[in-house]
């Protein structure tokens, strides 16, 4: 589903984040990225969710060739792809409600036909009580738990998750990976993006391990 | 409706879709949230700047209006009225040449009315330049007759000209056709620089609205990318973006188009208006409201398809 080819990337005329980084993600599969700060996974992560275009390499994603893709092609292929961002960018001026119903609209759905959907999801991550409430009032756990739901609410083929229990309790990042396991059964392939070696362990998924730019696979 | 009594706190929700004509018109006025933050801080400079632009705009309207009105009133008025002028002839007394030109114009179909202006109604025309009672007795004046003709049904005014010059020396049939093309290329004038004024308005307009959606989108890139990343299309964004600016441009253009129309009405009512343009202002009628009305529909359409245009043209240079 997902297959980078010796992709390298560098910013601007800086030196390269990501050198020769090759891997396959199936469909329906679970994988962690780990590796230390400054590894690169952060733009690992950037590519695939189409934020950025390699500056060499191959990268396909759902059959396509992100290289070569027209820019009118991207929005399709982005809301197949879930994304919890690593400082979360919700939008300040929506209510929690808006934020995570946000994909739904953008896709023009009614909002008949969804409502009831994201404020069971709300329910679940434990801001049933928050929907009015914006994200600048929202703690910084209620706002990950916020970018996670808006991430899950479509569906995607990917969520890709950027640090997503670093601001939770041991026992919220329990129940967020609950949250993307049975995502994954449902037929969603996960990425996450994490130092928390507990939510790893318990997982028992094969890992990314990025180190200095190069990757290598465990597990 | 069963789902409100399961639900005691409804989340504030996205604007619903707008249903029917009195919902649409609503739609313009109230301001309904968006996914793009609405611009703040340059809401209400903006929708001033638009207002004054609509009051300029309806201004110049209404002057075109009124000037060619006017312009048609008077020319038509004069089309009505020719005048005959007879020279004073040393052979002939005035009141027979006068005889002789009545004559001819009685016999003339076509012609309404013939009125012969006295030798004191004469004087009297002259008084304002020579004074009352300088006219001595001897002084050859030329005499005027009055012509009032049937517009529909006009005489042939050559072959009228060619027998009044025949019937008395000295006589012609003024038609006042200078004075008339004179006037008509004055107005057309006032109205080109009017629909001038309205041109540049609109341009200016034009400038300030894609001014301020660059500067909006700017300020919201963060925003703009977000949307971007979990899927927006770019038409989406650009709507959400218009519809903030179709609010300022009908908001605005409604206070114009009142200012403009209160200008109107107080230059009706003090008739302190004549002097503008030579032509009275005031010559905008009930019936040239409807269209100045169109301003703020204008404005709104202007600013609409300005900013959408402005959004798409941003957009492209992001990934």
């Amino acid at each position: 589903m997902i297959r980078f080819e010796n992709v390298g990337m560098r910013y601007g005329m800086g030196p390269e984040v990501l050198r020769d980084v090759s891997f396959h993600l199936a469909p329906a599969s679970f994988h962690f990225l780990t590796g230390p700060s400054g590894a690169g996974k952060t733009s690992l992560l950037k590519l695939m969710f189409l934020a950025t275009r390699p500056s060499r390499g191959l990268i396909t994603m759902f059959g396509k060739d992100i290289a070569t893709l027209p820019r009118a092609e991207l929005p399709p292929l982005r809301r197949r792809i879930g994304v919890v961002f690593q400082e979360f960018r919700l939008l300040d001026h929506l209510t929690t409600y808006e934020n995570v119903a946000l994909p739904l609209k953008i896709q023009g759905r009614g909002e008949d036909s969804y409502r009831a959907d994201v404020e069971e999801l709300l329910a679940w991550v434990g801001l049933g009580d928050r929907m009015s409430a914006r994200p600048p009032t929202l703690s910084g756990g209620e706002k990950q738990r916020a970018a996670i739901a808006r991430a899950v609410v479509a569906q995607p083929d990917l969520l890709l998750a950027d640090e997503p229990t670093g601001n939770v309790d041991p026992e919220m990042g329990q129940r967020l990976l609950r949250l993307f396991v049975e995502l994954n059964r449902l037929g969603t392939s996960v990425l996450i993006a994490t130092h928390d070696r507990a939510l790893v362990e318990t997982a028992g998924a094969p890992e990314l391990v990025l180190h200095k730019g190069g990757l290598t696979i465990r597990g | 409706m069963a789902d409100t009594s399961r639900r005691p706190d409804p989340a504030p929700t996205f604007h619903g879709e707008p249903r029917g004509v009195g919902a649409a018109l609503a739609g313009l006025l109230v301001e309904t949230r968006s996914v793009m933050p609405a611009a703040g801080a340059t809401g209400l400079s903006l929708v001033l700047v638009i207002a004054a632009m609509c009051f300029l705009a309806s201004l110049a309207l209404g002057a075109a209006l009124s000037v060619e009105r006017v312009a048609s009133d008077w020319t038509s008025d004069l089309a009505g009225a020719l005048t005959v002028q007879i020279k004073p002839s040393p052979e002939t007394p005035p009141e027979e040449q006068i005889d002789a030109v009545m004559a001819v114009l009685d016999g003339t179909p076509g012609v309404l009315s013939a009125t012969a202006l006295s030798r004191a109604d004469t004087e009297a025309l002259l008084e304002p330049w020579l004074g009352a009672g300088n006219v001595t007795e001897d002084l050859p004046l030329p005499r005027l007759v009055d012509i009032r003709i049937d517009a529909a049904a006009p005489p042939d005014l050559a072959a009228l000209a060619g027998s009044i010059a025949a019937a008395a020396p000295g006589a012609t049939l003024d038609t006042h056709r200078q004075w008339r093309t004179e006037l008509r290329r004055a107005a057309r004038a006032a109205i080109f620089l009017a629909y001038g004024i309205l041109a540049a308005v609109a341009a200016t307009t034009i400038a300030i609205v894609t001014f301020a959606t660059r500067a909006g989108l700017s300020a919201n890139r963060d925003v703009v990318e977000v949307l971007h990343l979990i899927g927006a299309r770019d038409r989406f964004i650009a709507a959400e973006v218009q519809r903030h600016f179709l609010h300022l441009g009908f908001r605005g253009g409604l206070i114009g188009l009142a200012l403009s129309v209160a200008t109107f009405l107080a230059l009706n009512l003090t008739g302190g208006g004549d002097g503008l343009f030579m032509v009275p202002i005031s010559g905008l009628q009930p019936e040239h409201y409807p269209v100045l009305a169109a301003v703020p529909f204008a404005a709104a359409a202007v600013a609409v398809a300005t900013a959408r245009i402005t959004v798409m043209r941003s957009l492209e240079r992001m990934l």
